[in-house]
């Protein structure tokens, strides 16, 4: 008869992970006014209460004056920032420093999703053409039509100024393609350039790592070499 | 082959901590009832597959009064060591790790080590409703070829965002045509896909799963297997061009390769209504073993067979059958569960084979 064969070794670094223990939703401060400041901060994307707590005591060492500019600056930069009325992007003023900027191809205009694309795409410093911000991609399982999009400004803007060339950098998903296939759609009849950025192996990267459709889609999309290296 | 060498759970099921080892090729399980039998070959699965057999959330995985669990095992395939590694972290977050490299995406783990198994409620995939078989399709086919199972993913993701549209049309009463014309559109590429994917595997697959039965259940009963499908005689453009009035009415798409269904029946009538309760078992281990043959010819190699709990369902000649098939022939690792150690000792003995037997308590 053959025994079971048991090792009793319990791996160390997994015991050794305790367990997050919910003592911080219990956090006894001794102020109304400071638990109220917590929380709020706490509110904030990738702050957690213990964070917060310490952001908290840091504004409660300073000068009065200077916190109250800190809270004005906020409350500030809410109430009076704008959003370009041609393309979408933050601005200070009715029209967003990219679009008055003279210096810029008018008519280029590159679609992006959200503001962040914008700030990725201009980080480049390789694009002197104008954004079109939509403020989201298609997908009625979240409830986002084309009509709680900016897609008729920006058929609008195609008419009136003569857009040459329209660059889609929306992220490669299927909601992406979507978004691009509607709008596509709709100005097909316009004489305008449509094009979409290049997707494929990444910068640095390296192909053992590529996964297989990123890997197809690059060798279906090949460029010659000619292009390549002057791209460089 | 592909072989479990060592397998280790941490807070899986019903183990706080446990080791196994394991150097035969057939491994016997034995216990009384909820000594874990199941949850072992299920953590087998769980490594194969990144989830459970029994399609329930990771979170019902961990044991009782605890949180997260770790499932690690060093395997072989091919003369290669692999250690393969899945941790469902206390905030519920599952990492699978192989060789110490997490993926990104749990899809790409699929069919790299692939299993078969067979539970006692698989006979379900008989006689319940087409979801049933196309999973069983769909997870056959997903482990043969990446391409399928990612036009699979994106057909469900497009089909929902096509639904919403749909439900929300109706609820507005004003419908985005060029927008549902795009998404049929995405559609129908990912269904001509997976339409051509699946017919092309009938052709092959069907043939192999009666040759199984009619090697199990003898002659006599021949069962006849047929793939239906509405994209048989109409493109899947044509069908939601046809049926979008019926879409808008009933919110939802009525056509659709995910309508497709494996139809079995013998002597002209539906098998499930006629079919006795041995001949459904048959037929379920005729798919099972088909699959089985499928893998390991694409493969190169043997998966791993599971087979849970299975001396309850077949008598004494047709169990000495199987086992010699997939224990003898196929030259397989196979884990078989039992309440009776006494039996599979005997069972074991009979095919004069190298097996080890695991005790449970």
């Amino acid at each position: 008869m053959l025994i079971p064969f048991f090792i009793h070794i319990i791996p160390a670094h997994f015991l050794a992970k305790p367990y997050p223990i919910l003592y911080l939703c219990k956090m006894q401060l001794a102020s109304n006014l400071l638990e109220n400041a917590v929380n709020e901060f706490a509110k904030l994307p990738g702050i957690g209460k213990k964070t917060a707590l310490r952001l908290v005591l840091h504004l409660l060492k300073q000068d009065t004056a200077e916190v109250s500019h800190f809270g004005e600056t906020i409350t500030k930069m809410r109430t009076d920032i704008q959003f370009c009325n041609r393309c979408g992007n933050v601005s200070d003023a009715a029209i967003c420093t990219i679009c008055a900027n003279p210096l810029r191809n008018q008519r280029l205009i590159c679609v992006v999703e959200n503001i962040r694309d914008v700030i990725a795409i201009e980080n480049t410093q390789q694009f002197s053409g104008t954004y079109h911000v939509l403020g989201g991609i298609i997908s009625p399982l979240d409830g986002v039509g084309p009509e709680q999009l900016n897609i008729e400004s920006l058929t609008n803007r195609i008419q009136t100024e003569e857009t040459e060339e329209l660059i889609f950098a929306l992220n490669p998903n299927i909601q992406g393609d979507t978004t691009i296939y509607y709008i596509q759609k709709k100005i097909q009849q316009l004489p305008c350039k449509i094009t979409t950025i290049a997707r494929g192996i990444a910068f640095g990267g390296e192909l053992e790592y590529a996964d297989e459709l990123t890997l197809a889609r690059s060798l279906t999309n090949r460029l010659p070499v000619g292009s390549y290296i002057s791209n460089r | 082959m592909l072989f479990f060498r060592q397998l280790m759970l941490t807070q899986f099921r019903n183990y706080v901590f446990d080791s196994f080892t394991f150097t035969q090729n057939v491994v016997g399980i034995s216990g009384a009832n909820g000594s874990g039998k199941t949850n072992l070959l299920d953590a087998i699965h769980y490594l194969c597959f990144t989830k459970s057999y029994f399609s329930r959330p990771d979170a019902q995985n961990v044991h009782q009064g605890m949180q997260g669990f770790r499932l690690q095992a060093t395997v072989t395939r091919q003369q290669q060591d692999f250690e393969l590694l899945c941790i469902l972290r206390e905030n519920n977050r599952k990492e699978f790790l192989i060789d110490g490299d997490a993926y990104k995406k749990f899809s790409s783990h699929i069919g790299r080590f692939p299993c078969v198994m067979i539970a006692p409620d698989d006979v379900e995939l008989i006689s319940n409703g087409s979801e049933e078989r196309r999973k069983f399709i769909d997870t056959l086919l997903s482990q043969l070829n990446e391409d399928y199972l990612k036009n699979l993913i994106d057909y469900t993701k497009i089909l929902q965002q096509r639904n919403s549209l749909l439900k929300a049309a109706a609820e507005h009463n004003r419908l985005d045509d060029a927008l549902l014309d795009i998404l049929d559109e995405q559609l129908s590429e990912r269904a001509t896909n997976i339409y051509n994917r699946r017919n092309d595997f009938m052709q092959e697959f069907i043939p192999a799963v009666q040759q199984e039965y009619e090697s199990i259940a003898g002659k006599g009963d021949e069962v006849h297997i047929n793939y239906y499908s509405q994209l048989h005689h109409n493109s899947m453009q044509r069908l939601l061009r046809e049926n979008r009035p019926r879409d808008l009415y009933l919110q939802r798409t009525g056509a659709g390769i995910h309508k497709d269904d494996l139809e079995f029946s013998m002597q002209q009538q539906a098998f499930k209504n006629i079919a006795s309760q041995g001949q459904r078992k048959s037929l379920l281990f005729a798919l099972k073993l088909a699959e089985f043959n499928i893998l390991k010819q694409y493969k190169g190699f043997a998966p791993v067979l599971l087979l849970d709990d299975i001396f309850e369902k077949l008598d004494a000649a047709r169990m000495h059958n199987l086992l010699h098939k997939v224990c003898v022939q196929q030259q397989a690792q196979v884990f078989i569960t039992d309440t009776h150690k006494e039996r599979l000792e005997s069972a074991f003995e009979q095919l004069g084979i190298g097996f080890e037997l695991v005790k449970l308590e």
